[in-house]
């Protein structure tokens, strides 16, 4: 314990104390431990990341979790050793939680730490573990309820680089106009990542775009190509801020539906060819991200590819779980308009009905304000399902969005997950698969009941 | 301006028009775009962020302020929310930078305030509406504006369970004449069907007298809304 001030070692020692009584109780998860370290300790996290090897931190509205455990993955094959907010505890107690759990009194090497950090909590985490790499993959409209409004999020993390130097790469979408210019204000690098495939291109912007006008001028953006929600090609008519391009850009881009995408990636150290079992451009983008911070540690491209290829989804991100009776569960998490829309165009592009179960809650790590069911377009499920099962709280909100969208589908509503699952699972033939739709807590809810019944075997893992 | 859900909003009213035989056209109005006061019947107004709002603002005075005025005088329904209540008013007066001028269509004003006002919300509307069936409203409040009503604007209602217009005097959205404006998002009309068709009716006036509308099945609307009620008081 040399070195360990005496508030940080009674912070660790009260956290893993509590951490061994919940495990002992059956429960698990870093967040507890985490608060009570900080409650002990309010410079924890600063004063914990001395023992790590600086960080790697992801944030961004979607795909902050996928972003991380595909970098992850590159960071194993590539030896290199490293902590990880494996459990999706993103607020500043999850990341306190996760560096005590690492944390030995005696350790000697100092670990890398990746961690994956909510929107508004950027702030705190990068100025107490100093970051070698921040990627920001994104702003959409999220859980307005809990943030105000984007315009504030991108205010905030303006703020918090500001004082950031050379020693920190920003990794930033150069297709999501709210992310790309963030580095303008700050002294670190920058490396972009994009897409270059005009085959993708959806010609418009889509409905629940969110940054239509530019960021310097508030001038109206025009787009040569939009590829997912307000991503894309853009250009402002007249202040002339032009999207800054890729370095590390997917030219040609196959999806392949819920198997997953292939790409052909350029990047400075030469072209990468890409397989990845994640499906939908959402995805794309995350693996992009996640080679550009691996280039940015200096990870050659062998080692990348051999990272990105052998990653699994995270529960409930496009999981696909084996059932009796040969049926299976598709489950693709749903949390947002953008996010949402991307996942129907990847499930439904094609003629085939598909048997299908949403469910919407609206606790806080939902969002309690549904309004942003509206905004997704779920007229693409047009003669697309076999069956339609609504579940959850908002069950009726959702059943009413259906209702307003004006097509005629065959819809069930049960607004206990469990006994929905059940219902849809029973009445739906050998060899189908449900394709499971749920917000953050029933998706928890999910993880419960399929841990019971022994379908899902990694629980706490996640 | 459209934010979280107010295209639901549109949508509600076009269909509940349309099964009813109710030919409807929407027309989305730009930026730099002018208005014809004698073809349009029902102007809907979305909320926006700061930024958007900024942008609308000016284009409202520069090229709209005369046509929209001389609509509300012909007896057209405005329908605003949030940040489109805010800018129907006198002015939106922001913690820093310059006032943002409205339409003064509603005898109101909105000031900056620093707590943001955000939650699930309940509403009993102003009894000199005459609304005699359902007459609570629901839907989800995230504003940071305060919103003072004058003289000549009424309360839309009273505050049930939220904070309503400022937060302090209970009230809750205002009208004047055929122009309504609220906080409420939801979006508000697809879970509060009654007052939906209160506006179709209203809107209908002006070229087709005191029309009887037929009823609708709104059982999945009702149970939305009292699932709505369920929510705002057991979060409060």
């Amino acid at each position: 314990m040399k070195g360990v001030d005496a508030r940080l070692f009674s912070a660790i020692s009260a956290a893993k104390l509590l951490k061994l009584t919940i495990k002992a109780l059956g429960g698990g998860g870093t967040a507890a431990p985490g608060l009570l370290a900080e409650y002990i300790d309010p410079s924890a996290l600063r004063k914990l990341a001395k023992y790590y090897q600086g960080s790697v931190i992801v944030t961004g509205t979607n795909g902050k979790t996928t972003t991380s455990r595909l970098l992850g993955n590159i960071l194993s094959v590539g030896k290199i050793s490293f902590i990880h907010n494996r459990a999706g505890s993103n607020l500043l107690r999850g990341l306190v939680g996760t560096l005590i759990d690492n944390f030995t009194f005696t350790q000697k090497d100092k670990n890398l730490a990746l961690l994956e950090v909510d929107e508004a909590t950027l702030p705190a985490a990068t100025s107490a573990t100093n970051p070698k790499i921040i990627i920001f993959n994104n702003l959409f409209r999220d859980q307005l309820d809990r943030y105000g409004e984007v315009d504030k999020i991108r205010s905030i993390w303006q703020k918090a680089i500001l004082h950031l130097d050379s020693s920190t790469a920003l990794v930033l979408n150069s297709d999501d106009h709210s992310v790309a210019h963030l580095a303008s204000s700050s002294r670190s690098r920058a490396i972009y990542f994009g897409i270059e495939d005009k085959n993708l291109s959806l010609g418009q912007l889509p409905h629940a775009s969110d940054f239509t006008s530019c960021i310097a001028c508030e001038g109206e953006l025009r787009f040569d190509e939009v590829y997912l929600s307000h991503l894309g090609k853009y250009r402002c008519a007249s202040c002339g801020l032009v999207r800054p391009k890729p370095d590390v850009a997917a030219e040609q881009i196959f999806l392949q539906e819920e198997k997953g995408f292939m790409a052909k990636i350029r990047t400075p150290k030469g072209l990468l060819e890409l397989k990845v079992g994640l499906p939908g451009l959402y995805n794309v983008y995350n693996a992009l991200a996640a080679v550009s911070a691996a280039l940015a540690l200096g990870i050659g491209l062998p080692v990348i590819k051999k990272g990105v290829e052998g990653s699994l989804a995270a529960f409930g991100r496009t999981e696909k779980i084996s059932l009796e009776d040969n049926k299976n569960l598709f489950i693709a998490l749903v949390k947002n308009p953008a996010g949402f829309n991307e996942i129907l165009r990847t499930l439904f592009s094609k003629k085939e009905q598909k048997w299908v179960l949403i469910a919407i809650n609206d606790l806080i790590a939902d969002g309690r304000d549904v309004s942003w069911l509206w905004d997704v377009d779920f007229e693409v499920l047009a003669g697309k399902t076999k069956k339609l099962w609504i579940s959850g709280i908002r069950a009726a909100d959702m059943a009413l969005r259906i209702k307003y969208s004006g097509i005629n589908l065959d819809t069930a509503v049960e607004e206990n997950i469990e006994a929905a699952i059940e219902k849809a699972i029973e009445k739906m033939p050998v060899g189908e698969t449900l394709y499971v739709l749920p917000t953050y807590t029933v998706m928890l809810a999910l993880k419960k009941i399929l841990a019971a019944k022994g379908a899902s075997e990694q629980f706490w893992e996640d | 301006m459209s934010t979280y859900g107010d295209r639901g909003n549109v949508l509600t009213i076009w269909q509940r028009c349309r099964w009813r035989g109710i030919e409807v056209e929407v027309k989305e109005i730009d930026l730099k775009e002018k208005i014809n006061p004698a073809e349009i019947d029902f102007y809907f107004f979305g909320g926006g962020q700061d930024q958007a709002q900024k942008i609308v603002s000016s284009d409202l005075q520069r090229y709209k302020k005369d046509d929209l005025r001389k609509a509300a005088r012909l007896g057209a329904v405005f329908f605003a929310i949030c940040g489109g209540y805010q800018l129907l008013g006198h002015y939106y007066r922001p913690a820093l930078g310059d006032e943002l001028t409205g339409l003064g269509l509603l005898d109101v004003v909105t000031v900056a305030g620093n707590q943001r006002m955000i939650g699930n919300i309940v509403v009993e509307l102003n009894e000199k509406l005459k609304l005699n069936k359902e007459n609570l409203l629901v839907g989800f409040e995230n504003h940071s504006g305060r919103t003072y009503i004058g003289k000549r604007a009424a309360a839309l209602g009273k505050v049930v369970v939220g904070y309503g217009n400022n937060g302090e005097d209970r009230t809750e959205g205002a009208y004047q004449g055929n122009v309504f404006g609220c906080y409420l998002h939801g979006p508000i009309l697809p879970k509060n069907p009654n007052f939906t068709d209160f506006l179709i009716e209203k809107a209908l006036f002006r070229r087709f007298g005191k029309i009887q509308l037929t009823k609708l099945d709104n059982d999945l609307e009702d149970k939305a809304h009292e699932v709505a009620i369920e929510r705002a008081r057991e979060s409060r």
